[in-house]
C-alpha cells in the first residue's frame, strides 16, 4: 500500500482558473503518477468539497488510453472517473494509480456514495476538454491545467 | 487573456477579423461598442479565428454577440462547412450538450392568475422535474429497445408514450427529430447513461421559469405566436444531459484519429473533425442527431410534466389553461441545411454552438402556423433580468446562415462570480426583484447571478440593429428553478 499512503499525504491543492463559461484548474505534483492521481482528486474537489467524502466504496479503474500522447491519456483518465461517477453515484476521494504502461492506466480508487443530502454540490462538471490542456514536466515539476465544460 | 488579432470595424454592430495566419476565411463578430469591450478581454476572438481554419468553412467564421470564451468554438460561434468541397464536421463546434436548447409554453393565464401561486408553483415544478447534478428517474429507467426508439424518433417518441400532443412536434425546429439518427452508432457508455436521465433538467445554466410578458415590440407577430401583454409563460432549459456528454466524449477520440488519418492541421485540438463526407463525419452526425433526438424527447417530458405540475396547483386542467408550446429551439448543435451561396443553393453543414436558427417569413421550414412571419426565435437572459422572443429575418439567411444569438452570454467568470457572491443572499436578492428562485446547488445560483451574465437587452439590440432578429415580446421571470 505504498501507493496510497504516498497519495494520502497529498492534498487536492489547486488554483481554479478564471475561464468565463467553464470551469478549470491548475495544479503541481512532484511526479506523472502524482500528476494523475492529483488531477483526479482536484477533479472531485470542484464537484463537492472533498473532506466531505469517505472512502467506503473501492473499485478498481482501468483506462487505455494512447501510450505516446499525455494529454489523451489525462482526459482519457479524468472522462472514465467522471462517467464512473454518475453511472455508480459514487463521489470519488482517493486514487492510487498502481500502473501506467502503453498507455493503460490501472488504478485502485475510493470514495463514497453520493447522497445529494450531504455532499454540497459545487459544480458539475461535463467533460475534460483538450482547450488549453497542459501537463508538462519541468525538472522535479509537473504541471497540469485542465479546462472542464461545465 | 486579450486575444492577438486585429478586429476591424465593417458597419454599426459588424466586426471583422482579417484573414491571416492559417485562416480560410475572415471572422465577422456583431457586437457594438460596449459589448466589443467585453469580448476583447477574453480570447473568444482568438477562437472565432481558430474556427475560420476550418477545412471547407464558407463565407465568414460569425460570432453572435453573447460571444464568450468557449473551448475550441467560442460560445455564441456559428461556422458552415461545404461538403462538398471537403468541408468538415466537428464536434467541438457542437459541443459536450449536444442539442441544448430551449421551449417556451404560453398559456392563457395572466399575471393575475398566479401572482399569488409562484412559490407553489415553483415548488411544485421543483418537486415533479428532477434537477441538479446526475438527476434522474423523472420517468421510470428505460429499457433498451424504448431508448433506441427514442433515438430515431426524438420528441415522437416522448409524445407516443403519453407527454404532449402531436401538435407539439409542428412546433418544434426539425419537428423534434433528426432524420439521420442510427443508434448503432452509439456506444454502449452513452447508452448507460442515457437509461434514465429523460425529463430531468440538470444543471449549471438549465433552468425551468415562469415568466410574465411584459412587453410587446411587434404586435403582428406577437399576435401571429398568440402572445399577449401580460400572458404568462413557461421557459424549459435543458438538453441531452450525460447521453449528449457521453457521445460528444466518444467521437473527439474519433475525431482525435481522423485528424491525423486526414493530416488536418488545428490550432486547438479541441476543434478535431473530419470532412463531412468521410465515415468519421457520417458516424458522428448519426450519433448526434441521436442525441439531438434525445434533447428533444427530454424537453418533451419536461413540458409534459410541468404542464401537470402548473395544472396541479392551479386546480385546473392543461387544456382551459391554454398551455401549448409556443416553440422550441435548438441551440448547440450542427445541421445539414440548404443556403443560397453565390445565387446557388447548396448544402451546408452549419455549426451552431451557442446559436440559435433563426429563419425568415416563408421558409419552407418555418411551421405553417408562423410561416407568414417568421420561426420564432428565444433568447433566454439571465434570471433576474429578462428572456425575448424574437423572430428570424432575410437577413440572416443572407449573412448568418441563418442564425441569431442564443442568450445573454457570460462576461464574469464562475469563480469570480462566486467571490462576488459570497456573504449575499441570492435567494433574498432576487426575492426583492420579484423573482422566486429554488435552486439545487448554491453555487449555480452564485454562477448564475445576473451580474454574471451581458445585458441580454443589448445583445437583442445588436441582433435588431445588424437586421438579423426582430424582438417580438420580452419576458420577465417571476419563479425559477434552477439545477
Amino acid at each position: 500500500m505504498a501507493g496510497r499512503a504516498r497519495h494520502m499525504a497529498e492534498r487536492p491543492e489547486y488554483t481554479e482558473i478564471e475561464h468565463t463559461a467553464d470551469v478549470g484548474m491548475e495544479l503541481t505534483a512532484r511526479d506523472e503518477r502524482s500528476a494523475f492521481e492529483k488531477a483526479a482528486a482536484c477533479m472531485f474537489d470542484l464537484v463537492c468539497d472533498l473532506d466531505t467524502v469517505g472512502d467506503t466504496w473501492r473499485e478498481m479503474v482501468r483506462v487505455e488510453a494512447r501510450a505516446d500522447d499525455l494529454q489523451n491519456m489525462m482526459v482519457r483518465w479524468l472522462s472514465e472517473l467522471l462517467y464512473l461517477f454518475e453511472t455508480e453515484r459514487v463521489l470519488m476521494s482517493s486514487f492510487d494509480i498502481v500502473g501506467m504502461d502503453e498507455g493503460v492506466i490501472r488504478a485502485h480508487v475510493a470514495g463514497e456514495a453520493f447522497d445529494p443530502g450531504r455532499h454540497a454540490v459545487k459544480a458539475e462538471l461535463k467533460a475534460p476538454t483538450y482547450h488549453d490542456l497542459r501537463i508538462e514536466e519541468d525538472g522535479a515539476v509537473w504541471s497540469v491545467r485542465v479546462i472542464f465544460d461545465t | 487573456m486579450a486575444g492577438s488579432h486585429e478586429m476591424r470595424r465593417v458597419s454599426d454592430c459588424v466586426w471583422e477579423i482579417p484573414k491571416t495566419r492559417g485562416m480560410r476565411v475572415p471572422g465577422r463578430v456583431y457586437a457594438d461598442d460596449r459589448l466589443m469591450r467585453h469580448i476583447a478581454k477574453e480570447k473568444a476572438v482568438d477562437q472565432v479565428a481558430n474556427v475560420a481554419h476550418l477545412q471547407g468553412i464558407v463565407g465568414a467564421s460569425l460570432a453572435m454577440p453573447d460571444i464568450h470564451w468557449g473551448y475550441g468554438f467560442p460560445i455564441g460561434g456559428v461556422a458552415a462547412t461545404d461538403p462538398a468541397k471537403g468541408g468538415v464536421i466537428s464536434p467541438g463546434g457542437v459541443g459536450y450538450d449536444i442539442n441544448c436548447g430551449v421551449r417556451v409554453v404560453a398559456s392563457k393565464l395572466t399575471h393575475g392568475d398566479v401572482r399569488d401561486r409562484i412559490p407553489a408553483l415553483v415548488k411544485q415544478l421543483y418537486r415533479d422535474v428532477p434537477c441538479g447534478l446526475g438527476s434522474h428517474g423523472a420517468i421510470g429507467k428505460l429499457g433498451r429497445k424504448d431508448l433506441d426508439d427514442l433515438m430515431v424518433e426524438g420528441a415522437a417518441w416522448a409524445v407516443k408514450k403519453g407527454f404532449g400532443t402531436d401538435a407539439d412536434l409542428d412546433h418544434t425546429e426539425e419537428g423534434g427529430r433528426l432524420r439521420m439518427a442510427d443508434p448503432s452508432k452509439v456506444g454502449k457508455r452513452a447508452i448507460q447513461r442515457g437509461l434514465d436521465q429523460v425529463g430531468t433538467l440538470g444543471s449549471g445554466n438549465h433552468f425551468l421559469e415562469i415568466d410574465v410578458i411584459d412587453e410587446i415590440y411587434d404586435d403582428y407577430t406577437a399576435s401571429a405566436f398568440g402572445l399577449e401583454k401580460g400572458g404568462v409563460a413557461f421557459q424549459i432549459h435543458s438538453g441531452s444531459r450525460g447521453f449528449g456528454y457521453q457521445i460528444c466524449d466518444d467521437y473527439l477520440e474519433v475525431m482525435q484519429k481522423a485528424v491525423r488519418k486526414y493530416a488536418i492541421e488545428l490550432p486547438d485540438r479541441q476543434l478535431a473533425c473530419a470532412p463531412v463526407e468521410s465515415p468519421e463525419g457520417k458516424r458522428y452526425l448519426a450519433a448526434m442527431a441521436c442525441a439531438a433526438n434525445y434533447a428533444w424527447a427530454n424537453r418533451q417530458v419536461m413540458m409534459a410534466l410541468t404542464k401537470r405540475a402548473v395544472a396541479k396547483v392551479l386546480k385546473s386542467s392543461e387544456s382551459a389553461l391554454g398551455l401549448r408550446l409556443l416553440y422550441d429551439v435548438c441551440h448547440n448543435i450542427a445541421k445539414l441545411e440548404t443556403h443560397t451561396r453565390e445565387g446557388r443553393e447548396v448544402t451546408l453543414c452549419v455549426h451552431r454552438k451557442g446559436a440559435t436558427r433563426a429563419f425568415p417569413a416563408g421558409h419552407a421550414d418555418v411551421p405553417d402556423a408562423y410561416r407568414a412571419v417568421g420561426q420564432p426565435v428565444l433568447v433566454p437572459g439571465d434570471m433576474g433580468t429578462c428572456s425575448y422572443v424574437c423572430v428570424g429575418t432575410g437577413a440572416a439567411m443572407r449573412e448568418t446562415f441563418g442564425s441569431t444569438c442564443h442568450g445573454a452570454g457570460r462576461v464574469m467568470s464562475r469563480a469570480k462570480a462566486k467571490r462576488a457572491a459570497a456573504g449575499r443572499n441570492l435567494e433574498q436578492e432576487m426575492s426583492e426583484r420579484g423573482v422566486f428562485v429554488m435552486a439545487e446547488g448554491k453555487r449555480t445560483l452564485a454562477e448564475e447571478m445576473p451580474e454574471a451574465y451581458k445585458d441580454v437587452t443589448e445583445v437583442v439590440d445588436v441582433m435588431e440593429r445588424a437586421g438579423i432578429a426582430k424582438r417580438v415580446v420580452r419576458l420577465r421571470p417571476l419563479g425559477v428553478v434552477k439545477g
